[in-house]
């Protein structure tokens, strides 16, 4: 039964993600674009492995540009048109309506990997190189429920705020900053570094790197992909106890709905 | 005792709201000591002016909002606490135009919502049909809700408020926006829901429609009952239910 409600809120929110404008922009144009500037500042740079920052990072960025919008943003919607209290009050339970939508809109927002990659060749006749495809799929796992996570938990934080569109602002860009989306992460000041290797997403993205440039070394890619994983388990145990928190605050705080 | 499928006792909901300067926070009283029963198969008219603390009740029952204080118990369950064991039995339609997925056509609305209340998928097509007819959207039941009229969308509502064949139904103006055709077509469901056995708790400005459709009706004001009993012992010895109604809002406002 469960499975069906996580198949159907998958099935209802990318036909209802797709239908608006704001979305399809963010889905298709925005990894675009992002590859045009990324390549434009890769080029000038004197870099000369577009694949990994320019094509992954403005895949990255497209990806989580629309988990961030559409995930975080859909309770808003769902709470200005009144069907946020509707879909709260079901027997399905709310966590796994939630989850069914990160999990919709995650799958349908893996496109912008594609169209950058495809941006990417037909615009600048950069070559994909993809060295350890097997790897590559593993790491894109990792990075899929490390992001389903996050979105979880980012989600239904906003549950309790009204001021959701404020926030999604918010998180957007300091999360592609600070998970090396675009450059690596030893670029950054070891203060923020410190930051992003408590982000799992971090992790997530140099295992992709590393799998398009070839695993040379193994031991360091599990060790890796074993700190991910037990981020993202430490994240969905935080997740967990979010929602039954929130459950209960949300009704005290009234906030399912607009007064 | 075992009838008794609503129960709220010196019910109390207070909303807290910040001033710009954090220190003051001001308490507003939506619902301020209210008691009444509603027994199996009533249909009970819960009335009162445009912030009279109706719909904060209404969240109340249906499990949407957590009461300040008091008892608040639906089927004999704690509508805070053991909401979960209380939500397949209820469902709820609140008036206006919110509360559809707009993109999706009803009989897409239908079939999610159907998933939500766990409905087995085998149940679903035929009862998706049945509804649709009953709120006469059948014709139109493939085309997005958008694209609807505005007593179309309520009529949706109310379809959407049946699918899980719930115990209690509360309907919060389910009126509002429906023209006569509608209105009618909605008495016409709910005194089927009575003669189904459930049990529906109604507000309504429309005292007409609680003439002809409530068994007994509770008033409330700024937040407390003025008066509870049946149409004709609120009416007494006046002309009309209106004019009771009148007398007693008139009556504590001032």
């Amino acid at each position: 039964m469960k499975l069906r409600v996580l198949t159907s809120t998958m099935r209802v929110q990318m036909k209802q993600s797709f239908a608006r404008p704001m979305y399809r922009f963010c889905l298709l144009a925005n990894p675009i674009l992002n590859t045009i500037v990324l390549y434009g500042m890769y080029r000038a740079s004197g870099e000369s492995n577009f694949m990994t920052y320019v094509i992954l990072g403005a895949g990255l960025m497209g990806l989580w540009g629309c988990i961030c919008f559409s995930s975080a943003g859909d309770i808003n919607r769902e709470r200005y048109s009144g069907t946020l209290a509707l879909i709260f009050a079901t027997p399905a339970g709310f966590q796994s309506i939630v989850l069914g939508k990160i999990l919709g809109n995650t799958v349908l927002s893996l496109l912008t990997l594609v169209i950058s990659l495809t941006a990417g060749v037909l615009l600048f006749g950069i070559t994909p190189v993809l060295e350890d495809p097997v790897y590559f799929l593993i790491a894109l796992a990792a990075l899929i429920l490390s992001f389903v996570v996050i979105s979880s938990v980012i989600a239904c934080i906003l549950t309790l705020s009204r001021k959701t569109e404020l926030y999604m602002n918010c998180i957007e860009i300091p999360l592609e900053l600070l998970c090396g989306f675009v450059f690596p992460v030893s670029l950054l000041p070891s203060g923020v570094r410190a930051v992003s290797y408590a982000l799992s997403p971090t992790y997530a993205v140099e295992l992709l790197r590393m799998s398009i440039l070839g695993v040379t070394d193994r031991t360091l890619f599990f060790e890796k992909l074993a700190i991910l994983m037990g981020l993202t388990v430490l994240y969905a145990l935080f997740s967990i106890l979010l929602y039954r928190r929130i459950d209960c605050r949300v009704r005290i705080a009234a906030t399912l709905e607009v007064a | 005792m075992d009838n008794i499928m609503i129960n709220v006792e010196d019910l109390r909901r207070e909303y807290r709201r910040n001033s710009i300067f954090k220190r003051k926070r001001r308490v507003v009283k939506a619902v301020d000591g209210i008691s009444f029963k509603v027994m199996k198969g009533e249909i009970f008219g819960l009335l009162g002016q445009n912030g009279a603390g109706k719909t904060t009740t209404i969240k109340m029952l249906t499990t949407l909002l957590a009461p300040t204080s008091g008892k608040c118990e639906v089927l004999g369950l704690k509508t805070f606490g053991e909401e979960k064991k209380i939500r397949p039995h209820i469902n709820f339609i609140f008036g206006g135009e919110m509360g559809v997925y707009r993109r999706l056509s009803a009989r897409d609305n239908l079939r999610y919502f159907s998933n939500l209340y766990l409905i087995p998928k085998k149940e679903q097509n035929e009862k998706i049909d049945r509804i649709l007819k009953l709120v006469d959207l059948y014709d139109r039941a493939d085309d997005p809700a958008e694209t609807y009229s505005k007593g179309m969308i309520q009529r949706l509502q109310i379809a959407r408020g049946l699918i899980n064949d719930p115990d209690i139904i509360f309907m919060d103006e389910p009126t509002v926006g429906l023209d006569p055709v509608g209105a009618r077509m909605l008495r016409d469901i709910i005194r089927e829901l009575k003669k189904a056995g459930k049990t529906v708790l109604l507000t309504t400005h429309n005292l007409s429609e609680v003439e002809e459709l409530c068994d007994r009706i509770v008033i409330i004001n700024k937040g407390r009952v003025v008066a509870q009993g049946t149409p004709d012992e609120i009416r007494g010895s006046g002309e009309t239910l209106e004019d009771a109604y009148v007398e007693l809002v008139k009556g504590v406002n001032s």
